[in-house]
């Protein structure tokens, strides 16, 4: 397996918030396929900025209020 | 499985089968013009590409009318990189090869193995890139 990006995220947590919004729902909202969207929450891919903001936007919140770095 | 990567598969098995149906055509009939066996190759190859296209696209049309996102197309581009340094070694072992021993049907056939291993290569890099973490 190739090494993790040490980049941490909410999407999946902000999903469920978020009436339980599907991951394809999600990836189709913010222009991403549903596997690219499953990437990102088990930390496999760490999205481009504008998808980032992309997601953050959707959820009405901060860009780092999804995602973090690795420790922090 | 994202349909690129099914995609990846199915093309992978297509020039596997078809490199080592060729290889056995040109086993064959070694002394053969090297046309001949080329062309029942690329005709299968072009055939066998098409059905499965049309196949996979048949299964998941909104899937294959969808551009690369972001991911894929990292994928598609790491993938299609390095083939291309498979392809470049190959094709200088092939004429290294042909300066130490000139036979122009060998160094044929050496640029065809290598133009089939890089594009095989190429599907695999891509397999494995969709399932590791970019």
């Amino acid at each position: 397996m190739g090494k993790r990006p040490p980049i941490t995220n909410r999407v999946r947590d902000l999903r469920e918030e978020h009436g339980k919004l599907s991951q394809a729902a999600l990836g189709e909202a913010v222009g991403v396929t549903r596997h690219t969207i499953i990437a990102i929450e088990q930390g496999r891919y760490s999205p481009s900025l504008e998808t980032a903001f992309r997601i953050a936007r959707l959820f009405g919140c901060g860009v780092e209020d999804v995602f973090g770095w690795e420790g922090e | 499985m994202p349909f690129k990567e099914k995609s990846a598969w199915v093309m992978g098995a297509i020039m596997l089968a078809t490199g080592l149906w060729y290889a056995q055509l040109v086993a064959a009939a070694p002394d053969a013009p090297v046309i001949g066996p080329l062309i029942p190759y690329v005709l299968a190859v072009i055939v066998l590409s098409i059905v499965a296209q049309v196949g996979l696209a048949i299964a998941s049309p909104k899937e294959a009318n969808a551009p690369a996102d972001e991911r894929e197309k990292i994928v598609i581009d790491r993938a299609g990189h390095w083939s291309g340094i498979v392809m470049g070694v190959l094709a200088l072992a092939a004429c290294a090869t042909y300066a130490a021993a000139p036979d122009g049907v060998m160094l044929f056939y050496s640029i065809i193995g290598a133009l089939i291993l890089a594009q095989l290569a190429e599907y695999v890099f891509q397999i494995v890139l969709f399932r590791r973490a970019l």
